[in-house]
């Protein structure tokens, strides 16, 4: 099983002006799963995707990326734009999408290619081009939408626009920052398979806050707490876990019990 | 969609068929005054510097304070050749004051005409290609780059300012002719036309390739850039390479611009380097309706047709303050500035009547 590893996190550490946000993170994440991140507010989970591609320098330890093609990439000290190069997509906490721009546009600039400045100027999109987009954004249920402005959609179009964006990339990982947030129960679900879809060509990696969607789809879990792994396992060993529910879970299930 | 932008190009090509008519107009006697049309060639100049700072400021978003730089160091090399030119290649007034006797080094090649129009585009070209490069490779964004261009622009000033004998200092460079000769009076208006239409030629060229720019890939990019700088990083662009390019672009229209500017004026003087000129040109922008091509063009004219008012007579004094009144007002409250009026805030209001006026009849 370890030979079909695509990502490897070594001894992170991450302090902000003496807050250690994430402290001696080992995490292995596994080709083709969906592999969640959950735990409290200020666990580090962000932090922990801000590493991954970059946005955020750690204080020590290293990311390590395995190509389908193989070949071991240090991920840790390259630019952004670099790393999703190599094919790892970012999608944000907060829909991020080009809001002046068209559906296909957004769509349009996010494909993969060359991406320098005598390019784009030159660049016109090939039939074959618009087929592979106008096949994920049916996947996504945008199709309709696609001459429209994306400032315009409703907040969870916004959020499969921007999951259709990483997809458009061909990304080996595709990397999800909360991306139910803000949706109702049958978009969530909605969300929750085309995650399943999307897992057979590329690996999946998700910050969640919502247990009926980790149940939902996820291979692996992994528990972040003050910075560190609590647990970790698949989706039933951990919701088993007695420190689990103690320190994250529990308090989950209490609020639920209240309302 | 299409038929706003049918919409822009059919309002520029209006601008340019009225200004088309005018050398014809004053030959007709209808405009009886030839430093209109001089005027006019200079409003020219400053819609491509607008142009120029509508793609990165109203395409990009990045607010440069700075473009006087770009417009006076065209200029200047356009004026260093000119004055070569009415000085035989002898070397100027303002050098002998200095003590010199030789013309110095940086004034030799602006004896050859080709030299000269290549510096105009390239000298600005490459100051803006290396301070692009460390600026945007940093990431500086906001208002730290407004502030970083308005500095350089100072520093540049008092560069310009203090080295008098080999930039003229605060007189600049004066009694200059355009390329074609003297363009003053009735007796040189042919000149003038040829000069004039020439100018035309220019705008509309550069019209052009900014509006097939921003069709491009590459133009949908700036847009990006300009809503979600990190997501565009996030999906692969390296963007301070984007953000350079088009500060060039930016620049050399600008350059083109302040080379042109000088034809028509007959000199040109370290006031086209101040901070406020620089500022000035920003309201064109802000006033026509940033991102649109044509709101750029729009804002040159208006303005500076204003400015030809008033800054003579009765308002002098109070037209500065205007000026400054309509600026505050537009970014407070028309961001879209006078094409932003016209597209959409008239149609949403007519929209909206129509829906009221069916409520009272029921």
């Amino acid at each position: 099983m370890s030979d079909n590893k695509v990502l490897k996190i070594k001894d992170i550490t991450v302090e902000f002006d003496g807050f250690c946000a994430l402290n001696k993170v080992n995490v292995n994440v596994e080709r083709n799963t969906i592999h969640f991140f959950i735990g409290p507010n200020g666990a580090g989970k962000t932090t922990l995707l801000d590493i991954i591609c970059a946005k955020t320098k750690p204080t020590s330890g290293a990311c390590f990326f395995f190509r389908k093609t193989g070949g071991e990439v240090k991920l840790t000290g390259m630019r952004e734009y670099k790393i999703v190069g190599e094919g790892i997509g970012r999608k944000f906490q907060v829909p991020s999408v080009f809001v002046n721009l068209t559906v296909m546009e957004n769509m349009m600039l996010s494909l993969k290619g060359n991406k320098g400045v005598l390019e784009s100027i030159l660049y016109r999109m090939t039939a074959e081009e618009e087929k592979s987009i106008n096949k994920i954004l049916e996947t996504v249920d945008l199709l309709d939408q696609k001459n429209e402005k994306a400032g315009s959609l409703a907040h969870g179009q916004k959020q499969w626009l921007e999951i259709a964006m990483q997809l458009v990339q061909k990304p080996e990982i595709i990397m999800l920052d909360e991306p139910a947030a803000g949706m109702g129960k049958p978009e969530t679900f909605k969300t929750g398979e085309i995650l399943k879809k999307i897992k057979r060509d590329c690996t999946v990696i998700v910050v969640e806050h919502d247990m009926d969607f980790v149940k939902q789809i996820a291979d692996r879990v992994t528990v972040l707490h003050e910075g560190k792994v609590l647990v970790e396992g698949s989706c039933l060993e951990v919701l088993a876990d007695e420190t689990v529910q103690a320190v994250y879970l529990g308090r989950g299930g209490e609020r639920n019990a209240e309302n | 969609m299409k038929l706003k932008k049918q919409g822009y190009n059919l309002c520029f090509s209006a601008i340019v068929l009225v200004l088309a008519a005018m050398p014809l107009l004053l030959r007709a006697g209808v405009i009886t005054s030839t430093s209109f049309i001089l005027f006019l060639g200079k409003c020219i100049a400053f819609s491509i510097v607008a142009i120029g700072l509508d793609l990165i400021w109203g395409y990009t978003g990045i607010l440069s304070l700075g473009h006087g730089l770009y417009f006076a160091l065209g200029g200047y090399a356009m004026a260093m050749y000119l004055k070569l030119q009415a000085t035989g290649g002898k070397i100027t007034s303002f050098m002998q004051t200095g003590g010199m006797t030789e013309l110095p080094a940086i004034w030799k090649p602006f004896l050859s005409a080709p030299v000269s129009l290549f510096l105009i585009i390239a000298v600005p070209g490459a100051l803006a290609g290396v301070i692009g490069y460390f600026i945007f490779k940093n990431r500086v964004k906001g208002v730290y780059f407004s502030i970083i261009s308005q500095a350089l622009t100072w520093a540049a000033y008092s560069l310009f300012t203090g080295l008098q004998s080999y930039t003229g200092g605060n007189v600049g460079i004066t009694e200059i002719t355009s390329v074609l000769g003297s363009i003053k009076g009735a007796a040189n208006m042919g000149k003038m036309s040829v000069l004039f239409y020439i100018s035309l030629t220019i705008l509309v060229i550069i019209y052009s390739l900014s509006y097939a720019l921003i069709n491009t890939k590459f133009g949908k990019l700036l847009i990006a850039i300009r809503d979600g700088e990190n997501r565009t990083y996030f999906s692969g662009y390296c963007v301070s390479r984007y953000k350079n390019f088009i500060y060039i672009l930016s620049a050399v229209f600008a350059a083109v611009a302040g080379a042109l500017f000088v034809n028509f004026n007959g000199s040109i003087t370290p006031a086209q380097m101040t901070i406020s000129y620089s500022i000035t040109m920003v309201i064109w922008v802000a006033v026509g309706g940033r991102g649109t091509l044509i709101g750029a063009v729009i804002g040159a004219f208006l303005i500076n047709l204003c400015d030809y008012h008033f800054s003579s007579g009765e308002m002098v004094e109070i037209w500065q303050y205007i000026l400054g009144a309509i600026f505050v007002v537009t970014i407070l409250f028309f961001k879209g500035g006078l094409v932003g009026i016209v597209c959409d805030q008239i149609p949403s209001l007519w929209k909206k009547n129509p829906e009221s006026g069916v409520v009272v009849n029921e």
